[in-house]
């Protein structure tokens, strides 16, 4: 176990914000899901007690007589937000001393760092590099991220859950956002700061950034391991075109349907709900997310390097 | 959690926020103060220092005013400053009444200028804001309105209200004319103050030029105003800022004392009672060479050019220094200092300044130079001559090429011209064929030139190793392996680095160099006279660049090969031609036809078999060719039966017999010839030697021109990358004890991953970074141990962590345009050929032969100080002495000017280009101008022939009892150089300098002093002078002189016979250097 790496890396100004990302994330989860369990029990409560529910007006805890009814902005909530905005402050001016900016020796066009490392924000797309060909992961998916962020409103077809905590109401669109933000974006955003070293090499933390290391890794395209018994390896541009489309275009189709009948089944309201694109968009999109782990594990576990090969984008 | 009863109250409106906001204001508040304190204090930690500076300085100050004021008591109890300063007071009293005076008017003048001044300067303002009006106006009916408000305002009246009360009314004309008469009125009676005051003001500036000359220290007055300055002393960052070169350095801003006229040392700034000098005392400190800041003005040259560091940063200590990750020039470590020196002054190969030692730095390069690195290093100005030849010969090639193109095409022409069909045809193409004659006629003419280079060059061109195609010649045989696993085993100062072989690549090279060596046979000598030899060898100078005897016993200069052992390796009959003259070679090597010539190839020309500097032709194809052995070894100019000599006690120098070395016949197997070949190539045998087929071989090293700027990460510490930077004990990767003792600094035990610490390391232990690493005979680093010394090491890392590319301009650079260009030219060729192990050419410095256990009674043996050479010779004179010591053709074996050393100036044989390059230093150096044209001396008249003769050979003054006289007798008892060498020799007024004060031109010289004394602005002579001076108001000294550059061998015999010499010839000279001064001190006792 390497500590003065890990506390290089740990104590770096650049990852000082990643290194409190991490427990503060999990604060923010486990506060938002407290909340979303007292209000699932008072959503039971007040659909137990019809008239409660009619002199309710507060969330959390079911009304009680003496209680104002009203909570007025000022100084309620105000002096709530005031007291963030100095705690704030506080960690911004304690911040800012202690941590001078990292620059760092003028650019030397005849040397890069190694590694040469995005801002944190960016690194969970640096990480996406390594899965897809730059088209696809520098252009394509950051694209579908921001659409299916803006396209969410019109999507979304549940009533309920707006304004207030809740997991009863939201399972499918609260584990979504789980998948998609901490495992996929804030995992790849840790990935990027402490696992890969020089070379983008793997590194288990505590692991030395040894610049010399030399490992053997050989990744292959889907297509070339194809089995001999079924007709592989394909060779021709053509085919493997064709054999890509197939796996990509059968990838969507099965998960579609998995959607389809986990809707029908557990969201029927919602699905009730739902236009026929609406849902189709829904689940394109979803797929395509849930494919982004699918295919780096294809790669970190077997090798894969690209499903299906074009000569305009590989996937 | 969330199982919680639900509360009584309500939960939003009944709890209270006070506590928490009580304590997040009180940690806001402790922040602000803490961001406050950073700002003023933490960020600006040279605060510290300056308050620390102002205490410490101050309390050093009145330490050293108490001092000053004890020894300036004591300059004022001097009768003459007791004189000076009663003039000073009778000065100033007798100005004193005219000096009230004028002072009164000089007031008055004043306060009535200021009044008009007042109104005036209002008045003015506005008329210029007027006129600025008018001058932009565009239409002219605008002009004129603005016209007339400038006209009106300038008429209106002011009143001027004068101290005395009066008041006038004045307009602007009369205002500006007021003005300007108070005003040169003011500046009347100011000149006049002064002249009424000058004796006064010039009593005192004496009184003060008297005390500051006469006291050691500062004055009180001065440190009082030094005091004044500590005390007011407010802190802010000091800054030195050189816009023409980017230079922004705040290191004053700490070092205070960096640049004080006080001595200030660290045990100075160290508060009482504290035992050792903490940080701020270490930082206050003065520079402790001044004299270099005198050179480098620091408002010039700033601190960081020379230091390195962030001259910008005032954060911290680290960042100013520069010592962390992002700064790429982190400041030289203090042993490193001199690193500095290199960045600016790499043209230099010795650095001379005053009384500042540069011996790290010097020692560095000539390191570099001497252990044959830049034999597989190429270093930008090193060892140039391979290049230029290189280039030469390029240049030769495409010469000719050209002149063949042009005699087919004159022919071609020539052709057409008959062929033409009208005669203006014919003769246009005859005038272009002509032409082109001509042009070849001119490309002949430089042909002739790059010969010429081509010759100089091949002549300058050395290699720090032997020969290799001589070994059949030279070496015994089953020596070569041995040597080859580990020189240092035989000799342990040898300059042959180690090169960790394997028995199977000794065994390949050592066949291949066996194999392709020369096979001519030498002419046999007969054994001669060790002892005779050994006092040679140990008389002549041999000493100076070799060493003989190991460890304790070791005598002699390092700069050529130890001779202990040399009787178990060398073949006799070739050490006796090597003594003779080490540069004759074997056979003269063509690099036009890449071969060794031999005498078919003379033959086949129908020429005698002879090469050497006047027949340097190569009989195949007319080139250059080398004639010589590339060493620097020189001809002693020995007789052959001397270098016999010298050569059977070199024999007798062994440990064990040439025969006890194993048989190593597997030299002669062919199958290991090829194989060794590779491993020469591969090792880069050729940088050091000559290699038959390995002429032209390339370096194989990387050029280290700039390899201290190189990036860090391009220095491949390997494995030990991660120790490095971690530092600890453990990180040091040198296991070998004699390595380890080589580290400057000892083990690591800091971390060392910077620059200074992979040099250290590498110098130590070149493959240390192997380490650990698995790599095939090929890949393994291929660099020898060079079996460096701790300072060695310190030497070469200063060395080369200054080599780099620097940003600063190109004016910064020394590169000299005028004679000090030829100083710099001229160190190379002298450290090239070791001038220094036999002369003293910087005052202080040693040589090596002063070092040695036969010179230290007879220093009159050494060979002559160079100190002031080139104002006491003739540079056309030492050109020729240069190219032939012996100033002789046919009796060669002796020394041209000191007939009487047995010491030898050794015959070096230079080329014309490196003559020109040492005669232009001496005459720099000296401060000579070149060209140099003769001074006429005048001829003397008979009378005063006489009179000289009487001082030349008085007896107060023998000058002939020191000074050879060509009779060979006398001449082996004499001291000093024939007279009749001078006319051509010297320069005249070098010799009326030399004869009034020889101590003072060459300190411990022979030669006594004080034979002239100084009487009515003329030397006169100090002894009696006999009657026939009586009268004579001429200088002597000059008499003399004029007398010695017109002697003739004829005068001096005559003068010479006149003299009593029996008695000078039995004493040793050492006594009669004594008694040459007494019997002066006797004759000039009126003086003494």
């Amino acid at each position: 176990m390497d500590w003065r790496q890990l506390w290089e890396i740990c104590s770096a100004p650049d990852n000082v914000p990643i290194v409190a990302l991490i427990p503060l994330l999990a604060f923010y989860i486990y506060l938002a899901w407290r909340q979303a369990h007292a209000n699932d029990q008072l959503i039971g409560q007040l659909e137990a007690d019809p008239a409660l529910a009619k002199t309710h007006h507060r969330k959390t805890w079911p009304f009680k007589p003496g209680w104002q009814k009203e909570v007025h902005v000022w100084p309620f909530l105000l002096r709530i937000e005031f007291l963030g905005a100095i705690i704030v402050t506080i960690i911004l001016m304690i911040w800012s001393i202690t941590l001078n900016a990292p620059l760092e020796e003028p650019a030397n066009p005849n040397l890069t760092m190694n590694p040469a490392k995005a801002p944190w924000y960016f690194l969970g797309l640096q990480e996406m590099l390594v899965y897809f060909d730059p088209w696809i992961a520098g252009v394509v998916m950051p694209t579908m991220i921001i659409i299916g962020l803006m396209v969410i409103p019109y999507i979304d077809t549940n009533p309920l859950g707006s304004g207030y905590y809740t997991w009863k109401q939201r399972r499918f669109s609260i584990s979504t956002f789980l998948f998609g933000f901490v495992i996929l974006w804030v995992a790849m955003i840790i990935i990027g700061t402490f696992i890969r070293g020089p070379g983008w090499q793997w590194f288990w933390p505590g692991q030395t950034w040894d610049h010399n290391r030399l490992i053997y890794e050989v990744n292959r395209d889907l297509p070339d391991e194809v089995p001999r018994w079924l007709g592989g390896p394909i060779t021709s541009n053509w085919a493997k075109g064709v054999f890509g489309a197939i796996v990509v275009g059968g990838y969507y189709l099965i998960g579609g349907g998995a959607v389809y009948s986990l809707f029908r089944r557990r969201m029927a309201k919602d699905f009730q709900r739902m236009s026929l694109l609406q849902f189709s968009l829904m689940a394109f999109l979803w797929l395509t997310m849930v494919a982004l782990p699918l295919k780096m594990s294809l790669r970190l576990l077997w090798h894969i390097k690209y499903v299906w090969i074009t000569p305009w984008f590989n996937i | 959690m969330a199982d919680k009863p639900t509360p009584e109250q309500d939960p939003i409106t009944s709890k209270s926020y006070a506590a928490h906001y009580m304590i997040a204001t009180v940690i806001l508040m402790a922040t602000l103060f803490w961001a406050l304190w950073d700002e003023a204090w933490g960020q600006r930690p040279w605060k510290e220092f300056q308050e620390k500076w102002k205490d410490r300085y101050s309390a050093f100050l009145n330490t050293a005013r108490s001092k000053s004021t004890a020894s300036e008591k004591d300059v004022e109890k001097n009768p003459q400053y007791v004189e000076l300063s009663a003039a000073l007071k009778t000065a100033t009293d007798n100005s004193a009444v005219a000096a009230k005076q004028t002072r009164d008017k000089l007031d008055d003048a004043s306060a009535r200028l200021l009044a008009v001044q007042t109104v005036f300067t209002d008045r003015r303002a506005y008329v210029n804001a007027l006129t600025y009006e008018w001058e932009t106006s565009t239409s002219p009916s605008d002009k004129a309105s603005r016209q007339k408000e400038i006209d009106a305002y300038k008429a209106e009246l002011a009143t001027v209200e004068f101290p005395d009360r009066s008041k006038k009314k004045l307009n602007f004309q009369q205002l500006e004319e007021t003005y300007n008469d108070i005003r040169d009125e003011r500046t009347r009676l100011s000149l006049e103050l002064g002249d009424v005051l000058k004796p006064a003001t010039d009593a005192r500036t004496k009184l003060d030029d008297y005390v500051t000359d006469h006291m050691v220290d500062l004055t009180p007055q001065q440190i009082d105003g030094l005091k004044k300055k500590t005390a007011d002393w407010d802190p802010k960052i000091v800054q030195i800022n050189v816009a023409e070169a980017n230079i922004v350095d705040r290191c004053e801003s700490c070092h205070m004392g960096a640049r004080e006229p006080l001595k200030i040392t660290a045990a100075d700034m160290t508060p009482r009672g504290e035992k050792k000098p903490d940080e701020y005392a270490r930082a206050f400190v003065s520079h402790p060479e001044p004299e270099l800041l005198s050179i480098h003005d620091p408002d010039k040259f700033g601190c960081s050019p020379c230091h390195q560091g962030n001259g910008r940063a005032t954060t911290s200590v680290e960042k100013a220094h520069g010592n962390y990750e992002h700064w790429l020039w982190p400041l030289f470590p203090k042993e490193n200092a001199q690193a500095g020196c290199q960045t600016c002054h790499s043209a230099d190969m010795v650095l001379v300044s005053g009384d500042v030692q540069f011996s790290t730095i010097n020692s560095g390069k000539e390191l570099f130079r001497r252990r044959g690195c830049n034999g597989c290093h190429r270093y930008e100005g090193y060892d140039r001559e391979p290049e230029d030849l290189n280039n030469v010969g390029q240049q030769i090639k495409q010469i000719e090429s050209q002149k063949i193109d042009n005699l087919k095409q004159t022919a071609y022409l020539m052709k057409q011209a008959d062929a033409a069909e009208s005669n203006e045809e014919a003769n246009a193409l005859n005038t272009r064929a002509v032409d082109l004659r001509v042009a070849n006629s001119k490309l002949d003419g430089r042909l002739q030139q790059l010969d010429f280079q081509s010759h100089s060059l091949m002549q300058d061109m050395k290699k720090i190793g032997p020969n290799l195609k001589d070994v059949r010649l030279k070496l015994n045989k089953n020596w070569i392996p041995v040597w080859l696993k580990k020189p240092t085993d035989f000799r342990p100062t040898t300059k042959m680095p180690n090169f960790r072989l394997n028995n199977h690549q000794i065994r390949a090279i050592s066949a291949f160099i066996w194999q392709s060596g020369f096979t001519d046979t030498l002419p046999k000598h007969k054994l001669g006279n060790a002892a005779h030899g050994k006092e040679l060898f140990e008389s002549r100078g041999c000493l100076a660049c070799h060493s003989i005897g190991e460890g304790d016993q070791m005598k002699g200069g390092t700069f050529a090969a130890n001779l202990t052992r040399v009787g178990e390796k060398a073949n006799y009959d070739y050490l006796v031609r090597w003594i003779h003259n080490a540069r004759e070679r074997t056979r003269p090597y063509c690099p036009y036809e890449k071969k060794d010539i031999g005498p078919e190839d003379y033959a086949k020309k129908g020429l005698p078999y002879q090469f050497d500097l006047e027949h340097s032709k190569c009989p195949n194809d007319g080139h250059e060719l080398q004639v010589q052995n590339m060493t620097v070894m020189p001809s002693l100019r020995l007789s052959p039966e001397d270098a016999e000599d010298i050569a059977t006690y070199l024999l007798t120098q062994k440990k064990q017999d040439p025969s006890a070395y194993p048989n190593a016949a597997f030299m002669d197997d062919p199958a290991l010839k090829e194989e060794g070949k590779k491993w020469v190539r591969h090792f880069g045998c050729a940088g050091c030697h000559e290699i038959a087929g390995f002429e032209e071989e390339g370096r194989i090293g990387t050029e280290l021109t700039f390899e201290g700027s190189k990036p860090i990460e391009r220095l491949d510490f390997a494995l030990s990358t991660e120790p490095a930077q971690r530092g600890g004990k453990e990180s040091e990767p040198i296991k070998d004890n004699e390595d380890l003792a080589r580290l400057p600094d000892g083990p690591a035990n800091k971390p060392w991953y910077d620059h200074k610490g992979f040099f250290e390391h590498k110098l130590a232990e070149p493959n240390v970074f192997d380490q650990g690493m698995v790599k095939s005979e090929t890949e393994a680093l291929r660099m020898p141990n060079l079996h460096l010394s701790k300072n060695e090491i310190l030497s070469l890392t200063t060395f080369l962590l200054g080599s780099q590319e620097t940003s600063l301009p190109a004016s910064y650079q020394y590169k000299p345009g005028d004679a000090r260009h030829d100083i710099q030219e001229g160190w190379w060729v002298i450290q090239k050929y070791n001038c220094m192990a036999c002369h003293q050419i910087i005052p202080g410095q040693l040589t090596a032969l002063m070092g040695l256990p036969q010179y230290q009674d007879a220093q009159e043996q050494l060979p002559p100080k160079l100190l002031t050479e080139g104002a006491r010779v003739d540079p056309e004179w030492l050109r020729k002495f240069l190219s032939n010591p012996a100033l002789s053709t046919t009796d060669t074996n002796r020394n041209g000017v000191r007939p009487y050393l047995k010491v030898r100036m050794p015959t070096f044989s230079f080329s014309d280009n490196e003559l020109r390059k040492l005669v232009r230093f001496f005459q720099a150096l000296s401060q000579q101008p070149m060209p140099y044209i003769p001074e006429q001396v005048p001829v003397l008249t008979a009378k005063e022939t006489d009179m000289a003769r009487s001082l030349f050979s008085s007896t107060a003054a023998p000058c002939l009892k020191c000074h050879a006289s060509g009779d060979p007798n006398h001449d082996k008892i004499a001291t000093a150089p024939n007279f009749l060498l001078a006319k051509e020799r010297l320069k005249p007024d070098w010799v009326e300098r030399w004869i009034t004060d020889p101590q003072a031109v060459s300190p411990g010289t022979s030669m006594p002093s004080g034979l002239f004394k100084q009487q009515n602005n003329q030397w006169v002579f100090a002894g009696p002078t006999p009657p026939s001076f009586n009268g004579y108001t001429g200088d002597h000294r000059k008499l003399l002189t004029d007398y010695i550059f017109q002697l003739t061998p004829e005068e001096q015999r005559r003068v010479a016979a006149s003299m009593p010499r029996a008695k000078a010839a039995v004493q040793t000279p050492s006594d009669r250097r004594h008694a040459a001064l007494e019997s002066h001190a006797a004759a000039s006792g009126g003086s003494r």
